[in-house]
């Protein structure tokens, strides 16, 4: 690391133009992501191995701090990006990523997906899905609330810490599910919860080490979440309260840039993605739901996550001509 | 011809200080004009961002509170580390900074591992029926911003306060002064040349403070301009929209910054490295006592409770390699910069030095060191990701070069609040000499700048490189799964579940700052008087 640190220093110092550092006789393959999807311990070392095994190509991945920014990254650099696929948006942000016009259809035939709803999209492929929920301590709470209405009953120093819609995916979809709920009265759900609303962090990280550190009694994250604790840590205490009423589903996705030159071999890649073998990757490196039977079949340990039928899911334009003015109701009475 | 040296003409020194804060100017308005040019390419759906009033507001009553506090805890806790003499007073100051330079995630868990619902405050009281009040709120930013931006005053203080010339204390002692006269005669006015730059640092570092806002401030009611700026870039890409709140920031830091560096009084005292010590009186010393340990316990408890907390999982971080390849990434990101902020502090404090109090060229000169601290961050990773493109450099390959740059600069304003006042203040002390000895810029510097400077040069460079070890801000945009530095790594394992990992890397940061607070110093002090011995 030091050593490529200085040649890159001298490189610059030099004034050296920097192209691609060696001449292939293989394609390299650039997936823009989210960082948590491109760590050591995220499903990208697994994929890159599976999929270089057959395409006679190298997988890249580059990370951004979330998808959003990945999105961006993109836009910044439009058409000298070295993007070839933009990996992670989801179901909230689609629209945005749409509105760029950067992207083109995948055109591949998807095999049947296991997913809450029928997928009809002809520029994003859906790879993982999951569904917002409150994780709460069972050791600590052995009822929790089951709806919004029993969490805004509860006393008020019952408090839960959520994220910002602004800067965080969770955080945008709780107003999401607050709003596929309740509609036009959701900003009385809004004025129960303020009360109960220990924080609102920029980040899911910080407010998930708020909760585990006790400073709340649930955090706004995933039903799946409790799947890491009990597969990773032999950790049981930590559920996902299922509210009755439904959870808002999440559904994470991948599209091929029009700008690439490699877009047979990104059409590969995706393709590659929603196989049993590459669905295998991800559950237990990025905690959530295959679109498909993985091969070897799913973790037992997912099993006992809470069922949260009815999933939610808003149509994909609204959601994004309404985002902002969902964000300044919900906030209105937070102030 | 009290003020300024300018019966001593430097044009050398006049010129290269000119010159670099030119330079920085130049570059924070390249990069603040690469993202408006940006903006104008991108269609957006028009900026949701409202509210500016109100959030300036809220910000700058916040930002004024959190910096008397931070003031007035700083003087206490210099004036008591000055008199009382312990084992173990270096690693206590040494430790005095380290707050400030920890990513705001690992000081937010600190304070609440002591103050929170579950924290150590509470388990005391439990067995009493007693609980202490929520740390969520106004109550809780001015805290975590105390706790920061007080133990970095404080570190500063002491500096000064050690370098009053030891004559001036004998000369005190054998008057009888009481311990009030004391203060008000020799100690005020050897800190009262650095206080207006202090404030003004501390002024805009809680003034633009994000993350621990955001997260201790108990959602959207407290909140800063940063976030809104924030917001533009990420949610509406209103790049344009961004620039103007970032320009708004811009003016709001301006007129905290000018006053405070042109009416700011010369620094007068200083002297070298002494051993003279007066201690006060025993019932004054008694209280010292009192409010160092209850001081101490305040500042001290939240980073001993991420040593804690970091400490189980510490073995098993140390077995990855990725920990060591950041690591690697970060001391070396860390030396150039220290390297270079100290190198841009003193050039720009010698030009400084050079122009007498309330001059035009004075602000001029001070005022870019301060400016990129009131940039966003946001902004600024942007705009050097939109340079980097012009350059025609890919991202990875510029990413070290940006990141050894941008981390300097932002190291700048406290490397000039520690070196500029001195630099001042010997100059004018041995101004006679340097004239009638006729002594060249460079002779200056050797003879009588660099033995003299040494403390707060240890100190300087330290704080430079702890800054860098500890920067989340602008690798987001440039960092790749392969680039990453010690602060990113544990980002990432915070944001996959893995607390115990992130709290490990918390705890060996925390570690290599102390360090680098205790050792740097103490190795530039030796290597500046290695002569004398």
């Amino acid at each position: 690391m030091i050593r490529s640190i200085t040649t890159s220093l001298c490189a610059v110092a030099l004034g050296a133009l920097a192209l691609p550092a060696f001449a292939q006789d293989n394609p390299t393959l650039t997936v823009y992501t989210y960082d948590a999807f491109a760590a050591d311990w995220g499903p990208a070392p697994l994929l890159k191995e599976g999929f270089e095994a057959q395409c006679e190509c190298t997988l890249q991945f580059v990370s951004a701090e979330d998808s959003i920014s990945a999105l961006r990254r993109v836009q910044l650099e439009g058409d000298s990006t070295t993007a070839d696929i933009v990996l992670g948006l989801d179901t909230a942000t689609i629209g945005e990523g749409k509105a760029t016009g950067l992207f083109v259809e995948h055109s591949l035939d998807l095999p049947e997906f296991d997913i809450p709803l029928e997928w009809t999209d002809e520029v994003f492929v859906p790879f993982d899905y999951g569904y917002f929920a409150f994780v709460y301590d069972s050791e600590t709470l052995s009822t929790p609330p089951a709806s919004f209405e029993e969490l805004i009953a509860l006393p008020d120093d019952f408090k839960i810490v959520i994220q910002d819609p602004r800067s965080s995916t969770p955080g945008l979809g709780l107003i999401l599910w607050v709003k596929a709920l309740h509609g036009e009265d959701a900003i009385e759900i809004w004025e129960g919860l303020a009360p109960h609303i220990l924080t609102v962090t920029s980040g899911w990280s910080e407010s998930y080490d708020l909760f585990l550190s006790g400073e709340a009694d649930m955090v706004l994250s995933y039903t799946t979440s409790p799947a890491y604790h009990v597969i990773a840590e032999g950790e049981e205490r930590y559920k996902a309260a299922r509210f009755d009423e439904g959870h808002y589903t999440q559904i994470e996705v991948a599209g091929i840039l029009a700008s690439s030159p490699n877009q047979e071999l990104a059409r590969e890649f995706l393709a590659y993605l929603v196989t049993p073998e590459g669905q295998a990757t991800l559950p237990e490196t990025n905690w959530m739901y295959p679109v498909l039977e993985p091969s070897g079949g799913l973790n037992p340990g997912f099993a006992d996550m809470i069922d949260p039928e009815p999933a939610l899911l808003l149509d994909a334009d609204e959601v994004t001509a309404n985002t902002r003015a969902w964000i300044d109701e919900a906030f209105s009475v937070l102030r | 011809m009290r003020a300024g040296m300018a019966d001593i003409w430097r044009p050398g020194r006049l010129a290269t200080g000119a010159i670099l804060a030119g330079t920085i100017a130049i570059l924070i308005g390249a990069l603040l004009v690469s993202l408006w040019a940006a903006g104008q390419r991108f269609p957006t759906t028009g900026s949701s961002v409202t509210g500016i009033g109100r959030l300036l507001i809220s910000s700058a009553t916040q930002a004024a509170i959190s910096t008397i506090l931070s003031i007035l805890a700083g003087i206490t806790l210099a004036w008591t580390l000055d008199r009382l003499r312990f084992p173990g007073r270096g690693l206590v100051i040494g430790l005095l900074s380290t707050a400030l330079v920890m990513p705001s995630l690992v000081i937010v868990s600190g304070l609440l591992a002591i103050w929170g619902r579950n924290g150590w405050i509470n388990l005391l009281l439990e067995p009493f029926g007693l609980r202490a009040g929520s740390i969520f709120g106004l109550g809780g930013i001015v805290a975590a911003h105390v706790l920061l931006n007080g133990a970095f005053s404080a570190r500063i203080f002491i500096d000064r306060l050690a370098a009053i010339p030891a004559d001036k204390l004998k000369l005190g002692r054998s008057l009888g002064l009481g311990p009030i006269r004391r203060f008000l005669i020799i100690d005020l006015p050897a800190l009262a040349g650095s206080i207006p730059g202090v404030a003004a640092t501390v002024f805009l570092l809680c003034f633009t403070s994000f993350p621990i806002v955001l997260t201790l401030g108990g959602g959207p009611a407290h909140q800063t301009l940063e976030v809104a700026i924030f917001q533009a870039v990420r949610l509406d890409f209103d790049l344009g929209a961004a620039v103007n709140l970032a320009l708004v920031q811009l003016v709001v830091c301006a007129a905290i910054i000018i006053p405070a560096s042109t009416l700011g009084p010369t620094a007068t005292l200083f002297g070298a490295r002494r051993d003279t010590h007066w201690p006060e009186a025993p019932w004054l010393a008694a209280l010292q006592w009192l409010v160092l340990i209850l001081l101490l316990g305040a500042f001290l408890a939240p980073l001993a409770a991420v040593l804690a907390e970091g400490f189980a999982a510490m073995r098993d971080v140390l077995a990855q390699p990725a920990f060591w390849d950041a690591a690697a990434t970060s001391l070396v990101i860390g030396t150039l910069s220290a390297l270079l902020a100290v190198a841009l502090g003193i050039a720009l404090g010698m030009a400084r030095a050079l122009l007498p109090v309330g001059t035009l060229g004075r602000t001029l000169l001070a005022l870019p060191v301060f400016t990129y601290l009131a940039v966003p961050a946001v902004v600024l990773s942007l705009g050097f990701f939109l340079l980097a493109r012009l350059t025609g450099l890919a991202p990875a390959n510029v990413a070290p070069l940006v990141l050894v740059t941008a981390n300097a600069l932002l190291a700048l304003p406290f490397v000039f609040a520690a070196l500029a006042p001195p630099l001042e203040a010997i100059a004018m002390r041995h101004r006679r000499v340097i004239r009638s000895l006729g002594l060249s810029a460079f002779t200056q510097w050797r003879q009588i700048e660099y033995p003299l400077i040494g403390r707060p040069l240890g100190y300087a460079l330290a704080v430079a490189f702890v800054f860098s070890l500890g920067d989340l801000g602008v690798i987001s945009l440039f960092g790749t799964s392969e680039f990453s530095t010690l602060p990113w790594l544990m980002y990432r394992a915070f944001g996959a579940y893995r607390t115990n990992d992130a709290e490990a890397i918390a705890a060996i940061l925390l570690l290599l700052s102390v360090a680098s607070f205790v050792f740097i110093p103490r190795l530039v002090d030796w290597l500046a008087h290695a002569r004398n011995r």
